[in-house]
């Protein structure tokens, strides 16, 4: 949805001090005066030379030239980069049921996303991309990408996409068929590579590396103008090891930018006392399998499995992975999807067609009776609100790679202008979400947040209330000597505001930070306080027990700050 | 009295509960009592391995057989199987499908109740305490871990205000074939 913005201000201010941080110049412990020292010296220019072909975040110099600058108030365009059609065989829908479902929940711009696969690569890809052309001829005002979930050898899934061209569609044939985890670990004698031992086994993974370099080198070659990857659902089974995310991301920044910050399937923890299936949120119920990244084990103090807050674990964790890639000083963005396969309370229920031998479930059948399912349409929940200077295509995508990202779940916000710059010498005009300034040491950082709260009811038919929102901030430490890092023990919750119950529009806030004396980042979320663990973070889902409309958050994209 | 460890060799991609139902029909007339699952990461892919304590006779041959790879008897060898074995005397790691008292935990049992009438040692909550008369309902399905030496059960909060295992029976498959 695009939002038009009005300016009728709450005003809250707030000026705070950091003391006793790992911002205090005052702070003489060996670790920080070295973490200074460091970034005093390398800092991003040690970056650089790892950055690669990500043309929005490549630094050949210092000062850093500003990324993403503040530009007043831009437009946001909420769409969804993961949603199935009757080409999964898990799944039910016509390519134009789900754009017509996307357009009317308030979406600009939608994925196709079926499962890669040897069935999908040889039957499905002909017939849904006649299918996406028509759907996007009789929906003018959605931008509907092709794009495929990609089963990462050796890891989850993900999305990859690219903006409608004319070798888009044999790119990802071609992808599909060198790279896709199922391809490649399905015997030969099924038609498959038979390369692989699974599909997230870990000799797969330099085919997942392999992959991500073959689509960047398409965007390099010119046969696309972009090319994305975003990692779905990635802590759900604990297949997506840290060293895998940082693999990914090296080996093509401009491809690899990101993961679901919160998956799909939100409807699945609704109780069957109320008519629903009594799952788990986001269908995560899983434990450790033998693939699974030995570091993600459920505790006595957290399961990586489950959902917090209806967000992965990998984010919802303040210090926790998810911040152990954002410490680095390096991108990496968070989403929120549907994964719409069959929808809560909808009739229809899977065609009868063998997606073995055809790629398609057929059309799905309309029993008249709502049906018991985990997921919702595209845009009734779970929105990924992108910044872009146009809706077109490449834009959008372009908003995407940079970072201006904020994951939205039932309409908790409208939108979000976040500026943060030097008051000092150094970058005074700033930059928003996913960017990246620079002020000079020892001077002031200015956070100057403006959330246009929800003017109307959500699709749960309320008007969502946002209670707080939280500032979190650590310093940036630079590149991870440890790939398999997982946590960020820097990284804190700086500062929460809360939200006057009265509170209509936009609401404003302000922070400063005093004194910089390191480069870090800074993040934003916010919740409708609905369920807080003592020290304001996010509960742990219940399994059939998490309604989803009554504990809401969004995650906004962080924004780096470098010392000079 | 011995400990196993074993390298079976398992059919496909499937949820771990199937597996541990086949890994157990191999120790049909094998009077063991305590039986776990553990990853082996030595090797570039990972490989389910399994040890038991077998209190009587067994015929390692027959079993090897059964489970489709070596069993070895308890050593002090390098191999995966080996490996498997010391892990399950010691408690190190490992997921444990059968254990003392397993069948007596089908329903819905206190949690000092849990520790006091089968091997398990603690009942651990995930973000919760818990408390002996706490409600853990098993669902029919426990696999404890091992940890450190210990054998814990770990429980996380479920619908009804009791605790249910963190490991369910029949989990989400992510479809898509794979």
């Amino acid at each position: 949805m695009s939002h038009d913005h009005h300016h009728d201000h709450t005003h809250e201010h707030h000026h705070e001090e950091v003391e006793g941080s790992w911002r205090d110049a005052q702070d003489d412990r060996p670790l920080s005066v070295a973490r200074r020292r460091f970034l005093a010296g390398l800092g991003a220019a040690g970056v650089a030379t790892t950055l690669g072909a990500a043309p929005a975040h490549a630094h050949d110099d210092r000062p850093a030239t500003p990324v993403n600058p503040w530009g007043g108030r831009g437009c946001w365009f909420a769409g969804d980069h993961h949603i199935h059609t009757k080409y999964s065989n898990d799944a039910q829908y016509e390519v134009t049921q789900q754009v017509a479902k996307a357009r009317e929940h308030g979406l600009d711009w939608v994925v196709i996303t079926d499962h890669g696969g040897v069935a999908h690569q040889k039957f499905s890809i002909d017939q849904v991309a006649p299918d996406i052309e028509r759907a996007r001829k009789s929906h003018r005002d959605v931008l509907v990408y092709q794009g495929l979930e990609w089963n990462i050898p050796g890891a989850e899934h993900a999305t990859v996409f690219l903006p409608p061209g004319r070798s888009t569609v044999d790119i990802l044939r071609a992808f599909e068929a060198a790279y896709d985890g199922g391809v490649l670990s399905t015997p030969v004698a099924n038609g498959g590579k038979g390369l692989i031992t699974r599909s997230t086994s870990a000799d797969g993974e330099p085919y997942a590396l392999a992959a991500l370099r073959y689509l960047e080198s398409q965007v390099l070659a010119g046969r696309t103008e972009i090319a994305l990857m975003f990692a779905n659902h990635p802590a759900r089974r604990g297949v997506d090891s840290p060293h895998e995310f940082r693999g990914w991301r090296d080996a093509a920044p401009g491809v690899a930018v990101g993961m679901e910050g919160a998956p799909g399937h939100q409807a699945g923890g609704i109780p069957a006392a109320n008519g629903g299936r009594g799952a788990a949120r986001g269908l995560y119920d899983a434990s450790p399998n033998q693939d699974s990244f030995p570091g993600y084990a459920p505790t006595a103090t957290e399961n990586p499995y489950r959902t917090y807050g209806g967000f992965d674990w990998m984010t919802a964790k303040v210090g926790g992975l998810w911040d152990s890639l954002l410490a680095e000083g390096r991108p990496w963005w968070v989403t929120a999807t549907s994964d719409s396969h069959r929808v809560h309370l909808d009739t229809h229920k899977q065609g009868t067609g063998d997606h073995n031998t055809t790629g398609s479930r057929g059309a799905p059948i309309d029993t008249g009776v709502p049906q018991v399912e985990s997921d919702y349409w595209p845009g009734f929940y779970s929105s990924t609100l992108v910044g872009a200077d146009s809706k077109s295509y490449v834009d959008v995508m372009r908003g995407m790679q940079g970072g201006k990202v904020v994951a939205v779940h039932g309409r908790i916000i409208d939108g979000l202008n976040l500026r943060v710059r030097s008051l000092g010498e150094g970058d005074n005009r700033g930059v928003t979400i996913g960017g990246r300034t620079f002020v000079r040491r020892g001077h002031d950082v200015e956070v100057v947040i403006e959330v246009d709260l929800a003017r109307g009811a959500n699709f749960a038919g309320v008007v969502p209330r946002l209670a707080k929102v939280d500032l979190v901030a650590g310093p940036i430490t630079g590149p991870a000597t440890d790939r398999d890092a997982l946590s960020a023990p820097g990284t804190t919750v700086v500062k929460s505001f809360e939200v006057a119950r009265t509170a209509r529009g936009t609401v404003r806030f302000t922070h400063t930070f005093r004194r910089v004396e390191g480069a870090f980042y800074l993040r934003l979320r916010g919740s409708d306080g609905n369920r807080l663990t003592s020290d304001g973070h996010p509960v742990m889902d219940v399994i059939g027990d998490a309604d989803p409309w009554a504990d809401l958050w969004f995650y906004a994209n962080p924004v780096f700050v470098d010392v000079i | 009295m011995t400990w196993l460890g074993a390298v079976p060799a398992l059919a496909g991609e499937h949820g771990a509960a199937h597996v541990d139902a086949l890994l157990l029909a191999a120790f049909d007339g094998v009077p063991a009592d305590f039986v776990c699952t553990h990853v082996d990461r030595s090797g570039p892919v990972a490989v389910t391995t399994l040890s038991a304590h077998v209190p009587g006779e067994v015929d390692v041959d027959r079993l090897a057989e059964a489970l489709g790879g070596p069993v070895v008897v308890l050593d002090d060898s390098g191999t995966p199987a080996a490996r498997a074995a010391r892990a399950g005397r010691d408690r190190a790691d490992g997921r444990c499908v059968r254990f003392p008292g397993q069948s007596a935990l089908t329903g819905t049992h206190p949690a000092a109740e849990v520790v006091a009438v089968s091997a398990i040692d603690r009942v651990v909550g995930i973000g919760v305490e818990v408390a002996p008369t706490d409600p853990v309902r098993t669902l029919g399905f426990l696999r404890p871990v091992c940890r450190d030496g210990e054998l814990l059960l770990l429980v996380e909060p479920a619908v009804g205000g009791v605790l249910r295992p963190a490991e369910a029976e029949s989990p989400h498959e992510c479809c898509g074939g794979h």
